[in-house]
């Protein structure tokens, strides 16, 4: 017994440094699971508050710019206060679910409020659809998966799952809430997979993250004998039920035919400039869950698969 | 009680390297490939006679309060216990002829600078390669992370010598 103790502490650097690591690679494996250990992010309470207190600090250097973002983000909003047809402020127009109850809450609420989000008008006080206005607290660029954590927690009514847009475009997607913080996947991530479309001829693809460039994003499964056009708008297709459809995420901004593939290799330039993200609002898709209830159903999808973004 | 008193110094020390950090470095990126990992400061200058467990416990402390800041998991604990690991073996690397004094701490004007320098950059690179090529769990964009390790190494040391410079006296407190 003796010598078993004085082995191990004769050993006992390389046993604790062999123990810690061990701890650690079990931690990053669990994270880089979808859905990793809800506890140990960012989201935390504690690691939230300290994210708030930095982004104040670091909100005096950037006040100028947030402004002028601000400013333009308003300038927007005015435009469509006061656009020069009034059709578009129609709430026959706007994506609102035409069953009654619905179209009754609407009357009573009166004229709803609607928001541009990536070209996409999205009615802002719809209670099936609720857009919940967030700030971005913290934010990362340039790692391989890349992630950001916003002011809005359950207590606000994210949950796990839901979209993320900003004026601009397509953002991400919720990771883990706590009351008051949420974590979200960013579009930056190596796992992103955001089913899209073409708006010009409808075309379906995949988009994909190489990882080495925060402006750019892949266009996957386009078929090689399709005809492409610089600068088309590439949009959300709504196949996964987590952004609506019609949703900007960018423009094509070259396309080359590779040997020995059979689809184009499309590179898109992000319609967010996610350098400078401040205010993005969080989307929930309403029939989303009996959807996929249906589809576990219909046998489309194993039991207990998670959507990616 | 002198004992309480140096441990006391050290929690100091820990707080102080992990708010800064957090703050201020931690938003610092240069040319997109370039970090500042500044908390390192404090496993580096650690008191040499540290027993290795505590070492090794600080570490793993240390990169997982990061961890929970940058929403990595286990890199920065995984990274940072691996410096905690080599810390002692660089040191005895770089034992002077004479063995260390008992008054001895890495202080570049007590052990020279060529001696800090070999040791920071090469604790700093080791711990750099292993961060990086972890966080890409695999060696796609090798010329990439070959960069970034390369600019932060600089990065990094950079920052650390001129914390030595600035804040550790240079007579030995008698």
């Amino acid at each position: 017994m003796r010598n078993l103790f004085a082995f191990l502490f004769r050993y006992r650097g390389v046993l604790v440094f062999g123990l810690l690591e061990v701890l650690s690679l079990t931690l990053l494996i669990r994270n880089s699971n979808y859905h990793g250990a809800a506890f140990f992010n960012s989201s935390n309470a504690y690691v939230g508050q300290v994210l708030d207190l930095r982004t104040r600090i670091y909100d005096y250097f950037r006040l100028v710019q947030i402004n002028q973002g601000l400013v333009a983000e308003n300038a927007a909003l005015r435009q469509q206060l006061y656009p020069a047809d009034t059709a578009g402020r129609v709430a026959a127009v706007l994506p609102v679910s035409p069953d009654s109850a619905t179209q009754a809450r609407l009357r009573q609420s009166g004229r709803p409020d609607s928001l541009l989000l990536g070209l996409r008008q999205l009615p802002a006080r719809d209670p099936d659809y609720p857009l919940i206005p967030a700030r971005v607290i913290n934010n990362s660029l340039r790692n391989v998966d890349n992630y950001l954590t916003l002011n809005v927690g359950s207590l606000d009514g994210v949950q796990t799952g839901m979209g993320v847009l900003a004026a601009a475009g397509v953002v991400g997607r919720v990771k883990v809430t706590s009351e008051h913080y949420a974590t979200v996947t960013s579009v930056l991530h190596s796992k992103t997979s955001i089913s899209a479309k073409i708006l010009r001829d409808g075309t379906f693809g995949s988009i994909k993250w190489p990882g080495e460039d925060a402006t750019h994003v892949l266009l996957d499964y386009i078929p090689r004998q399709n005809k492409l056009v610089l600068g088309d708008t590439v949009v959300t297709s709504g196949y996964n039920a987590i952004f609506p459809e019609g949703v900007r995420i960018g423009i094509i901004d070259s396309f080359v035919k590779e040997q020995d593939k059979n689809f184009w290799t499309v590179r898109v330039r992000l319609a967010v400039d996610f350098t400078k993200l401040t205010y993005v609002y969080v989307i929930k898709s309403r029939p989303k869950m009996e959807r996929d209830t249906l589809e576990v159903k219909a046998g489309l999808k194993p039991e207990g698969e998670q959507v990616r973004p | 009680m002198r004992e309480l008193g140096v441990v006391l110094i050290q929690l100091l020390r820990l707080a102080a390297y992990v708010a800064v950090h957090t703050l201020i470095i931690s938003k610092l990126v240069l040319f997109d490939v370039g970090w500042c990992f500044f908390y390192l400061g404090f496993l580096l200058y650690l008191p040499i006679t540290t027993p290795i467990v505590v070492q090794l416990l600080l570490g793993f402390v240390l990169g997982f309060s990061m961890d929970l800041f940058y929403d990595t998991g286990g890199v920065h604990a995984a990274a940072a216990v691996l410096l905690a690991f080599l810390r002692p073996w660089v040191l005895r690397l770089l034992t002077p002829r004479d063995g260390y004094d008992a008054a001895d701490s890495v202080n570049i004007h007590q052990m020279g600078g060529q001696w800090f320098v070999v040791y920071l950059g090469l604790l700093v690179v080791l711990h750099h390669a292993a961060f990086f090529l972890l966080e890409l769990g695999s060696f796609r964009t090798f010329g990439l992370t070959l960069a970034k390790i390369l600019v932060s190494t600089l990065f990094t040391g950079i920052t650390l010598l001129i914390i030595q410079l600035l804040f550790f006296p240079s007579r030995r407190k008698r």
